[in-house]
């Protein structure tokens, strides 16, 4: 069974910076890990190969950094790993990105199973999954929080609802996000990890040449959506101590709440 | 060509290790005061302990740089979890790995790198400490062997160890010479393991005395050439020094992490006290002393990797790092105020976890006459 691991790298924070003028992340200084919920993807795709033999293959697009997201799941088990990386594929939405990343798929070609995670820590979008599954016209299931059987063209999916579970039957090849529930992910080991730092470590950098497509269908420029501004909510909060015994302080609380409305 | 860069890499892996499994069961695993057991297996399966041995030979293929940060990364966390790693990784397996047959790598050495056996090594004695060319316990030669009597002290691991490299004098006439190292399984008849000492640090790693009486081994069991067990020890020192100095950065960092953000949160005068100088003094000294530490420390490690002689350069590594860690431990029960002087509150133990670092290795009562007498005193 070959399957193919959708990763992303991200700021290893829930609390990032925006640059005010493009509306991207700043991601100067902050810590970049696998996207979570792509970790639970990899652990499933190691663990099902282990299983039923094949080969596992991660994919990532970002900056060359991102090279390390590659190398730490070389480290879990995965056999071969290519990144994405181009400047015209800067700034890309969701669309251009799952363009992309279909792309590379498509050169990949052979595929049984295509996993990634549910949604990432930075966009919290959860689009791409389902928009890679339609570019590339397979079957897809989301939210998957158990693989409860599988065989050589069929799967059974279990799916977390918001008030339950559903089953899924499901052909492949085909495409599933996971979430948390799915596994609980190994840590790279240290021989594996290393070797994936080696010149001849199996990593593929691959470029917007490399993969046929137009620096115009990528990256900010193939973008459907364009951010007008992003910003950080504002919240302004006072603090005033009463003062007095008990009795005056509550009284005092009692009034000034029912003179601003709130009770 | 793009690629990871090897120490970065690991450090991080091992930092998320850290943070995710070990700091936050850090404090129930030393107040619990038993091996743990279940984070040492944990390593075990991340490979961890084969970090400086070459793959072929069963290992991981990294180097002494790696090593380091790992036990840097392990002490931050828990120093006792770092220092049965440190035995694990190098002092415990060292001379299995380089001297052993072949049997025994397969039965002892492998299943020690993935965890699945603990290793020790047994140095002092009552008498000999620094002074290991009073190593007192005995190995005469048999017939078809060797037999060992005496008593070690101070044995890391030794409570729980499933294998033992143990330094004993074949002739005492030759001193120094009569030195060589044997390997004991615990099973060998002869062996008794005293009760583990009640420590005031490193609570979890278990340390006792080792009593050889009329413990017959065969010959293959003496780990190297006859007479070479002081060089052999000498050709891991400065690593071994490197390796104490790393987990003193370990607990200056945990110090440091601990101090900066207690700062931030305790208010006193209307100000949370990070707006006050003197603790602000106080951090900026932990913070100068941690990054003096690590350039002191990756200077030796580097040195090591290339072959190049440096325990000079290890000793002064080991030397200002862990006395840098005394003065965090310190400074951090400051900086907490009475909560340092809870049980409750991670101070205490930074402050009692970094007397560990002040004996392995050399005490800094030999260390500084050598480092003065190598720079020409």
């Amino acid at each position: 069974m070959d399957i193919i691991v959708l990763v992303k790298q991200v700021p290893d924070t829930t609390e990032v910076k925006l640059d005010p003028k493009t509306g991207n992340l700043i991601r100067e200084g902050v810590e970049s890990i696998i996207n979570p919920d792509d970790l639970h993807a990899l652990e499933a795709a190691v663990d099902l190969q282990e299983t039923h033999g094949g080969k596992v293959t991660a994919l990532s697009m970002g900056p060359p950094q991102a090279i390390d997201a590659i190398s730490e799941a070389l480290g879990m088990g995965v056999h071969e790993g290519i990144l994405l990386t181009d400047k015209a594929f800067g700034g890309a939405d969701t669309w251009a990105t799952s363009f992309t990343l279909g792309k590379a798929i498509e050169k990949i070609e052979e595929y049984d199973l295509i996993l990634c995670g549910r949604q990432a820590i930075d966009g919290d979008t959860a689009q791409i999954g389902p928009q890679v599954a339609d570019y590339l016209n397979i079957p897809q299931v989301s939210y998957v929080c158990e693989i409860e059987t599988i065989e050589e063209d069929a799967l059974v999916a279990k799916t977390r609802l918001e008030d339950g579970f559903e089953r899924i039957h499901c052909g492949l090849p085909a495409l599933l996000t996971v979430i948390g529930e799915l596994n609980t992910p190994r840590y790279p080991l240290m021989g594996r990890a290393l070797d994936a730092c080696k010149e001849k470590a199996p990593i593929k950098v691959w470029n917007a040449a490399d993969i046929g497509v137009q620096t115009s269908q990528v990256g900010l420029e193939g973008s459907l959506t364009h951010v007008i501004k992003t910003f950080a909510p504002k919240f302004k909060r006072e603090t005033e101590m009463l003062e007095g015994d008990t009795r005056e302080m509550v009284g005092d609380l009692m009034g000034r709440l029912k003179e601003n409305r709130l009770i | 060509m793009i690629r990871s860069n090897s120490e970065a890499l690991i450090r991080k892996i091992m930092a998320t290790f850290v943070d995710k499994e070990l700091i936050p069961r850090a404090q129930e695993i030393d107040e619990k005061g038993e091996f743990p057991m279940e984070m040492f297996q944990e390593i075990g399966k991340m490979r961890v302990f084969g970090i400086r041995y070459p793959k072929k030979g069963g290992g991981s293929g990294g180097n002494t740089t790696l090593y380091c940060i790992i036990c840097e990364e392990l002490a931050r966390g828990l120093m006792s979890v770092a220092a049965v790693t440190a035995m694990q990784c190098l002092m415990g397996t060292n001379f299995l790995f380089h001297f052993g047959t072949d049997a025994l790598r397969e039965t002892y050495f492998l299943p020690a790198m993935g965890g699945e056996k603990i290793a020790c090594f047994c140095l002092t004695e009552a008498e000999a400490g620094s002074d290991l060319g009073n190593v007192s316990t005995s190995a005469i030669r048999t017939k078809d062997g060797y037999l060992l009597n005496g008593m070690k002290s101070w044995v890391t691991n030794g409570p729980v160890a499933d294998f033992y490299t143990i330094l004993c004098q074949t002739d005492p006439a030759k001193k120094f010479k009569g030195l060589n190292f044997f390997f004991v399984p615990r099973e060998t008849p002869g062996l008794s393991i005293g009760k583990p000492f009640d420590l005031l640090g490193t609570r979890t790693t278990p340390i006792s005395e080792l009593a050889l009486t009329d413990v017959h081994i065969p010959c293959e069991h003496m780990l190297g050439q006859e007479g070479r067990g002081m060089s052999n020890l000498l050709s891991i020192l400065a690593e071994i020094r490197a390796m104490t100095a790393a987990l003193a950065i370990g607990l200056q960092q945990a110090a440091l992490d601990d101090s900066i953000r207690y700062a931030h949160e305790r208010a006193q005068f209307g100000s949370t006290i990070s707006n006050y100088q003197l603790i602000q003094a106080k951090v900026a000294n932990m913070a100068t002393d941690l990054e003096a530490s690590r350039l002191l420390t990756y200077k030796a490690t580097h040195m090591v990797d290339e072959k190049i002689p440096c325990l000079k350069e290890a000793s002064m590594a080991k030397y200002f790092s862990t006395e840098a860690a005394c003065r965090a431990g310190d400074e951090i029960t400051r900086i907490f105020g009475a909560y340092a002087y809870s049980m409750e509150y991670s101070a205490q133990r930074y402050y009692r976890d970094n007397r560990f670092l002040l004996y392995g290795g050399g005490t800094h009562e030999i260390l500084q006459p050598n480092i003065a007498r190598w720079v020409g005193l």
